[in-house]
């Protein structure tokens, strides 16, 4: 058996070859994303994901953005009113005391689907007495929907204008007074958006009435320095690049910082077993005698121990962060097919002349393996780490999928088993599980194929004649 | 010389087998960590228990103190913990090596009883039906594709064959089962076919026992289909390597310049010297499967030994854990030493020299 031309041989293989050029084309784009995510995610991302305000603003399940332009409908954006865009009027009365303010803001809505969530967020100083705030919505129609009229208590108050109780009984008013039969669950944001029919109060048969809408806050307060200043947010149904999950939180970005993790994850994981498992395979030959023995006979003890079983009970009993997971997943396979091969593949270059010239000029043992023998075995090692690579991603993906994995780190197994609990699957939001698994199995795939064609480096009897 | 290379190997397999047993029983407790967790458990309930109990506040903290510490040394004597941790090690590797399994801590087999090796033999037949099912219908599929594509090396068949066991061969079987779940039985339920996502029986299960073969069948469809589709192209690549590098031998030329078929020249010279890798690939794969699939059962719902031991895991239980572990060892053991042996019988070259 002929043995392969060092590690030069191996990239001018990788990248003769047509899949071994796919591969490092797709693994240099996962690697550009990386370094692009590293640059430019703008905060940590560790920290934040978790954090349900700063996502506040965002709608949930949240399709791509991109779906508007495939299915061709013009699907609402979240339009977001800031506090800077509300005109506003303040005028005190001395004579009852009362400090008036009022904020009012509009805007035009033209797609083709009612928005996902509508909320309202008030804030207002006020210094004794708590302050009253009505909220007006005036529609194209010319008609006028009252939202919100009670005491607030909150400086900052941050209304959800879909599923507040308050508001969806003063919604269901503004319906029975059109004279619509509202018996049913109140769908505000889908209601107060509809033409006026029969159909208003029913979510699967309303339309959606396009034109000019008016937000209008009023604050009655009791100070003169009281002040208010608004925030509406009509959430859409598209968002970013890669959409929103349950939490709000933007997936693009979690899909990014997944890919750096992903790589530094498989590639520290496969670099490290497969070096010790080759180096362990290579000693085991050479010494012979008890080494040899000692280690056979360890490498059978790995391979009848169930892996993943005692990774998952490891991942139990102990709190474990990502580079951790490294660790224990590199002592939990010191020993495995590797040493095998390696072992017999130290046995065919032991038996070679030069290995011979330098026991004979004196090299010590330990010189003939680390500077004769293990150059040899580079080959071997890059093409186990290569196919190595996508295991160890899809490890994390599994032990995440069985609750397991770095609960603060997003990392693309994270989303999937987030997804999938989720309930992603059943109500049909594809881009949360779809654009995790496919850049899980594009990164896979990339390693794949390169492994393939350093496979047939490796394994010359493989070369098709 | 023969009998002495036996003798060997099975001195050398018993001495692993306990080795590694002694570890699982090690692991399985986490070094004696579980003992504390149980422990704090035991000590938990011991206390809302007797919170609840009326007259337990008239008591005075002496008396509540040695009740607590009585119940608690009954309950631990109960568990059988009250000895240090290493004294026991030894005598859970005894008990495991002679396959007597005791009981589990917390995990009930589902006709009620706490005997491991119930429980065991009850999630068995599950996994056996799928997974062993699946594992030989991958191989025979794998089989013969790598036969026929190891016939016309780089030929359309083999590149595309290739092609679909270098990528299924990256993706492991439970992300395939998530997304035929994902594809299959949520998007064609609007269609009209349903093709159940979980479980092994529909709820309530149909009571005569033909109806109860069907409705398992129909719920085997898709992770049988799965664990087939993800594992059979890697089995035939395999086949095929094997193959080619037979097909280069000289008197595999010579049979071809006799003029034989293709047939007769795959069954009579490629398959024969191929054989004995295939087997013991496939013997190991089939003593694999019986372990079940930890994701695979928990991505499909499936209630085999897979997701028992999911659950042993998760409930912290040991006895089941080292159970499962000492019966699939023994069973792995037991195979080498068995394919050792036929090897050895079959050929002459292992009966002289014992390296390489």
């Amino acid at each position: 058996m002929s043995m392969p031309g060092g590690m030069k041989g191996l990239f001018k293989a990788i990248l003769s070859s047509k899949s071994g050029m796919v591969g490092v084309t797709t693994l240099v784009i996962v690697v550009g994303v990386s370094v692009f995510a590293v640059l430019y995610v703008p905060f940590d991302v560790v920290s934040k994901w978790n954090d349900p305000t700063f996502w506040q603003k965002n709608p949930r399940f949240a399709a791509p953005q991109w779906t508007s332009s495939v299915t061709n409908r013009h699907l609402p954006p979240t339009l977001r009113i800031q506090s800077e865009e509300f005109s506003k009027y303040e005028y005190y009365v001395e004579l009852s005391g009362l400090k008036y303010v009022t904020l009012e803001a509009r805007f035009i809505y033209d797609y083709d689907d009612f928005p996902s969530e509508l909320s309202l967020l008030v804030s207002a100083s006020f210094s004794e007495d708590r302050p009253l705030v009505i909220t007006t919505l005036t529609r194209p129609d010319d008609t006028q929907a009252m939202l919100y009229r009670n005491i607030i208590s909150n400086p900052e108050s941050y209304f959800y204008i879909s599923s507040d109780s308050e508001i969806r009984g003063n919604v269901q008013d503004f319906l029975v007074n059109s004279g619509i039969n509202a018996t049913g669950t109140i769908y505000p944001e889908i209601s107060l958006l509809a033409v006026k029919n029969e159909n208003m109060a029913d979510p699967n048969r309303a339309s959606v009435l396009k034109g000019r809408y008016k937000i209008r806050v009023d604050m009655i307060a009791s100070k003169e320095s009281d002040t208010a200043d608004a925030e509406f947010i009509v959430h859409g149904q598209i968002y970013g690049l890669a959409g929103t999950d349950n939490r709000r939180r933007d997936l693009f970005v979690g899909l990014v910082w997944g890919a750096p993790v992903a790589l530094a994850f498989g590639l520290s994981a496969a670099v490290s077993t497969s070096i010790i498992q080759s180096l362990l395979g290579a000693l085991s030959a050479w010494y012979g005698g008890i080494v040899d023995e000692a280690v056979q006979r360890v490498t059978e003890v790995y391979m009848i121990l169930p892996f993943l079983p005692f990774l998952v009970l490891i991942s139990i009993i102990y709190e474990i962060n990502l580079w951790l997971l490294v660790v224990i997943i590199i002592v939990l396979s010191l020993f495995g097919g590797v040493t095998k091969t390696s072992r017999s593949v130290t046995f065919q270059v032991m038996g070679e002349q030069y290995i011979e010239a330098a026991i004979s000029y004196g090299a010590s043992k330990l010189r003939i393996l680390f500077v004769y023998i293990m150059p040899r075995l580079l080959p071997y090692i890059v093409a186990n780490i290569v196919l190595a690579v996508p295991a160890f991603v899809f490890l994390e993906a599994a032990l995440s999928v069985l609750g397991l994995g770095d609960p603060r780190v997003p990392t693309w197994g994270k989303i999937i088993s987030d997804a999938y609990s989720g309930g992603a699957v059943m109500h049909g939001y594809w881009w949360w599980i779809l654009m995790p698994a496919l850049l899980i199995m594009i990164t896979a795939m990339s390693f794949a194929f390169i492994g393939y064609a350093l496979d047939k480096v490796v394994n010359p009897r493989l070369r098709e004649r | 010389m023969w009998t002495k290379y036996l003798l060997k190997r099975a001195v050398f397999l018993s001495l692993t087998l306990v080795l590694s047993i002694y570890l699982a029983v090690v692991i399985a407790n986490a070094g004696g960590l579980i003992d504390q967790i149980i422990r704090s458990q035991i000590m938990y309930d011991l206390r809302t228990n007797l919170a609840r109990t009326p007259g337990w506040a008239q008591l005075t903290s002496e008396e509540q103190t040695k009740i607590l510490n009585e119940r608690l040394e009954l309950a631990i004597r109960a568990k059988g913990l009250d000895r240090p941790f290493i004294e026991r090690s030894f005598i859970y590797l005894y008990d495991a090596l002679t396959l007597d399994l005791g009981r589990a801590l917390f995990i009930t087999s589902a006709s009620g009883t706490k005997q491991v090796s119930v429980i065991i033999l009850e999630r068995l037949p599950r996994t056996i039906l799928l997974f062993t099912t699946g594992t030989i219908g991958y191989s025979l599929l794998g089989l013969v594709i790598g036969l026929r594509m190891g016939r016309r090396p780089g030929g359309i068949f083999d590149r595309v064959t290739t092609f679909f066991a270098v990528v299924t061969q990256a993706i492991p079987p439970w992300f395939f089962g998530m997304l035929f779940i994902v594809l299959f039985a949520y998007q064609l339920r609007p269609l009209g076919v349903t093709i159940p996502f979980g479980g092994m029986v529909s709820v309530p299960p149909p009571t005569d026992p033909l109806n109860y073969a069907l409705d398992v069948m129909y719920h085997m469809a898709l992770p049988i289909f799965t664990w087939i589709f993800s594992l059979f192209g890697s089995w035939a690549y395999i086949t095929r390597n094997l193959t080619m590098q037979a097909s280069a031998e000289d008197y595999v030329i010579a049979a071809k310049a006799k003029g034989l078929s293709e047939n007769q020249i795959t069954r009579r010279y490629v398959l024969r010297p191929t054989l004995p890798p295939i087997v013991t690939s496939i013997s190991l794969s089939l003593i694999a499967s019986w372990q079940g699939a930890i994701i695979t059962e928990t991505v499909f719902a499936w209630p085999g030994l897979g997701s028992l031991f999911f659950r042993a895991i998760e409930s912290l239980d040991p006895p089941v854990i080292v159970g499962l572990t000492v019966v699939y060892a023994y069973l792995l053991v037991v195979t080498i030493f068995l394919l050792d042996l036929i090897y050895s019988l079959l050929d002459p070259r292992i009966k002289v020299g014992t390296r390489q």
